[in-house]
């Protein structure tokens, strides 16, 4: 053993020495790179300067041992295909710790910055799990290709994995990529009040990788795709406003109307038949125009005023009973009383004897009311108001004209929520001072609408 | 389908019917008249089915089987209810009792809801025994003026039913039982409303051999004494004394109508061979229907000069397709032409000539009385509403209050 050692010492000597020799040379080199680290460090002010120092400064020993390793057996004695494998092991060895380097500095990353983004935790583990993927099968072609073996069925495989993934989640791939734009740039967060242009609408209630959570007027939830949210037009009115004790649901009646039976052909006739007709009647006749002929300018607004205007041809008649204002009377009982005493005044200053032809006698009718409720439920002054824009002109007329006369309540319902559950006093009297019997029935909607518009404002 | 409806009528329009027809799931409608095909009642239920179908509601149709004498004597019925002097025997009413009797064995009457329309079936309610079922009578015709012999024998059994619905207020007529007023509709949608090109309308005046050289007046009605078909020529003649124009007459007939050749044949005499106007039997095929739409679309005025209506439904479909009209104040038709505001309203021959050259020489008033009746059918008399109607009707008879809290 002695002998063979002093017979070969320098063959072992000189790889020796210049494993030594690259190590003492590689512990300065790793002083001297900490000190430019450091220095960049403190230049930088990055925050992510120290992942990048800590994760090249633990495995630079080992690039080192690995290097000090592949000298020394370079200028050994070993023979060729000796130090081909050797070599090619330590370059192997080298690759699959500079992946696990590129590995960890970029989980660490993107663990710091991705949260910033409002990303879930979900995409997080998703991004960090598929770049992992990506470096290690990157250092595996590697090593492969150091030893020579063939890449490319390899490749041919991962090509087919790729499009099959790919091809799996086209939907969801445009979605997650438009919900990390979405979360950077902030154009919507939990709590907006959204519209889009395709009509959908409501609050934004979550926003996940994918999709977006929106709470629709009827209390549904809609599932919007992120990239439909970051390619089509939204109006994004903000954070909510303050909502109600109660929310407000809407209701829509229709009516059918019912034929009393009851006639009149002359004012004496009309008189005495007003006296004696239900309340539905009175409420029929100086409400049912407005629905019937909406869309025209309201004209002379109660049956009993256009039947002596038309048929027993007494204008003027016909104007003194157009002009008893219907908004002024505070119930049914009292718009009788009015009609009656204009009529009776009219009948004894002995002005009308007139009768209607044959065929155009005044028929007193009813409606019967059927009242439903809608899917349009709402919470605060926002929601209201695009319910309104929504809700059918049965419904409208409900809340508006029903309430107050037929069904006794006094005040329309809108002005009674805006107060009593909202607390919006000053909003509610302006909708109550609104006389609804002057505007066609859009035109009243348009008028709610301004009227809350404003006040959000 | 139902959802075509939103872009015409409203989606609440629409929302509304599917939020009533929930109410009334497991209920049967049965609807019963005299004919599948020809006139105003067969062409509204047979839109109406469907739409029935789709909104979920079990809705039925069955018709009365009767023989040539018997339609005969119904048709006899009918001009009486409007007013006219007909000669009415022993045996015509022996006749419908038998009829009436013989459909009574056959039919299987057993919706939850009995739909009876017109005089016609009305004496099946002999079948009425359960009480929770429930019998309508839909009157589609002018009660306003009846003969009393055929109303007194009519009306003992229309007072058996629930509820009876008329098309207009003034055709009630004094019955212990609960009446509405339900007027009828029109199918936007169907080939007789829908929009149509230039080139199909050309092709049809084509076809016809009706220049477009001058303006038209037109009347769309069946050939019927009580359309006046006679005083609308009297009328065209006294126009064309003044202004340069033509007349279109067209019409087809009813299933259940045996007295349409006799008028036809008169009106052609009364016609003469003047050349502007044009008398066009129109064939009783689905086809037609967009031939009678091109004729109300070329039409630079609609006349509708009845003497007696149900209702007018050629009227609707005139105000539809924004045309102006001038109608007799008859029937239904002052529910739809109110008065210089959607139309013009005249009672004689005379007056119907002056209104249509008052439409004539002024176009822009004659447009705007065209666009407030497009209006005016749009949320009146379109099938929708007439769809919501029925279904109130049939929440209506489960509750006797006037408001119905659902």
């Amino acid at each position: 053993m002695v002998e063979w050692l002093s017979a070969n010492w320098l063959t072992i000597f000189i790889p020796l020495l210049a494993f030594l020799a690259t190590y003492i040379v590689g512990l300065w080199l790793r002083r001297f790179i900490d000190k430019l680290l450091g220095r960049w460090k403190e230049k930088t002010k990055w925050e992510g300067s120290e992942v990048v120092a800590r994760a090249v400064r633990r495995p630079f020993l080992l690039w080192v041992v690995l290097l000090g390793a592949a000298i020394a057996i370079q200028v050994s004695v070993l023979s060729p295909t000796v130090k081909s494998i050797s070599g090619k092991a330590i370059g192997s060895l080298f690759v699959l710790s500079f992946a696990w380097v590129i590995i960890t500095l970029g989980e660490r990353l993107l663990r710091m910055y991705l949260p910033r983004w409002k990303v879930p935790q979900t995409t997080i583990a998703l991004t960090v799990n598929i770049a992992r993927i990506t470096f290690i099968v990157i250092g595996v072609l590697i090593v492969l290709d150091i030893w020579g073996l063939p890449t490319s069925p390899i490749l041919l495989l991962l090509a087919v994995v790729v499009l099959a993934a790919a091809l799996a989640f086209r939907d969801i791939v445009p979605n997650l990529f438009a919900g990390l734009q979405l979360s950077a740039t902030q154009q919507l967060k939990v709590g907006d009040y959204i519209k889009l242009e395709t009509g959908e609408e409501g609050y934004v209630t979550a926003v996940n990788w994918g999709n977006t959570h929106v709470q629709a007027l009827d209390e549904s939830t809609i599932i919007i795709p992120n990239s439909r949210l970051l390619h089509g037009t939204i109006i994004n009115y903000g954070r909510p406003l303050r909502k109600a004790e109660e929310p407000f649901r809407f209701s829509s009646r229709a009516h059918l109307t019912e034929l009393t039976g009851l006639k009149a052909k002359n004012l004496r006739e009309l008189v005495d038949c007003l006296k004696q007709a239900p309340d539905g009647v009175i409420y029929y006749h100086t409400h049912h125009f407005l629905e019937q002929h909406h869309y025209l300018t309201p004209e002379l607004s109660n049956d009993f005023a256009i039947w002596v205007s038309d048929a027993l041809g007494d204008e003027v008649l016909g104007e003194r009973l157009a002009t008893i204002e219907t908004f002024a009377s505070p119930n049914l009982g009292t718009l009788r009383e009015r009609l009656v005493a204009v009529m009776e005044d009219y009948l004894s200053q002995g002005s009308n004897f007139r009768e209607a032809m044959p065929g155009r006698e005044f028929h007193f009718m009813k409606s019967v009311s059927v009242t439903m409720p809608t899917s349009y439920v709402v919470h605060d002054l926002r929601e209201f108001v695009e319910a309104l824009r929504k809700i059918s002109l049965g419904s409208l007329f409900l809340h508006i004209f029903d309430s107050r006369l037929r069904l006794g309540r006094g005040l329309n319902d809108f002005s009674i929520w805006l107060e009593d559950d909202l607390g919006e006093t000053e909003l509610a009297e302006e909708v109550n001072r609104l006389d609804p019997y002057i505007y066609t029935l859009e035109g009243l909607r348009s008028a709610l609408i301004q009227l809350i518009e404003k006040r959000i404002k | 389908m139902l959802s075509d409806y939103e872009a015409i009528a409203g989606r609440s329009a629409v929302e509304e019917l599917r939020l009533l027809s929930a109410r009334l799931s497991g209920k049967v409608i049965q609807n019963v008249n005299s004919t599948f095909s020809g006139g105003g009642v067969a062409e509204i239920l047979s839109r109406m089915m469907p739409l029935l179908e789709q909104l979920g509601v079990d809705a039925r149709w069955n018709v009365i089987k009767g023989s040539e004498p018997f339609f005969h004597v119904t048709k006899k019925f009918h001009n009486a209810l409007h007013g006219r002097k007909d000669r009415i025997t022993k045996e015509d009413f022996a006749l419908f009792r038998e009829i009436t009797q013989k459909n009574m064995k056959k039919m299987r009457l057993d919706g939850d809801i009995i739909f009876i329309h017109d005089p016609q079936p009305v004496g099946l309610i002999g079948k009425k025994k359960e009480r929770d079922k429930k019998w309508i009578w839909r009157c589609h015709i002018d009660l306003s003026h009846p003969t009393k012999k055929v109303w007194d024998f009519l009306k003992p059994f229309v007072v058996k039913y629930d509820a009876a619905v008329f098309s207009a207020p003034a055709f009630s007529c004094g019955l212990p039982i609960r009446q509405f007023l339900i007027s009828p509709s029109i199918d936007p949608l169907s080939d007789k409303n829908r929009e149509l090109d230039q080139k199909t309308i050309d092709s049809v005046l084509e076809k016809y051999d009706i220049p477009q050289d001058k303006p038209i007046i037109t009347q769309i009605s069946r050939f019927d004494y009580l359309k006046d078909p006679l005083g609308v020529i009297q009328a065209f003649e006294l126009v064309q004394k003044s202004i340069d124009c033509r007349l279109v007459f067209a019409g087809g007939a009813a299933g259940d109508d045996p007295e349409s050749d006799k008028v036809l044949a008169e009106v052609r005499e009364r016609a003469g061979d003047n050349p502007d106007i044009h008398i066009l039997p129109i064939s009783p095929d689905p086809g037609s229907d967009i031939e009678v739409n091109a004729l109300q679309r070329a039409a630079t005025v609609i006349v509708q000069k009845s003497h007696r209506e149900g209702f007018g439904l050629t009227v609707t479909e005139a105000l539809w397709k924004s045309k102006p009209v001038v109608a007799s104040a008859v029937g239904g038709i002052p529910l739809q032409v109110q008065n210089r505001f959607t139309g013009l309203l005249t009672y004689e021959t005379e007056g119907t000539a002056h209104a249509i050259r008052q439409l004539l020489t002024n176009p822009d008033y004659a447009r705007w009385l065209g666009e407030n009746g497009k209006e005016h059918v749009r949320y009146n008399f379109l099938v929708t509403r007439h769809l919501r109607d029925y279904l109130l009707l049939f929440l209506a008879l489960e509750h006797n209050e006037d408001i119905i809290r659902l």
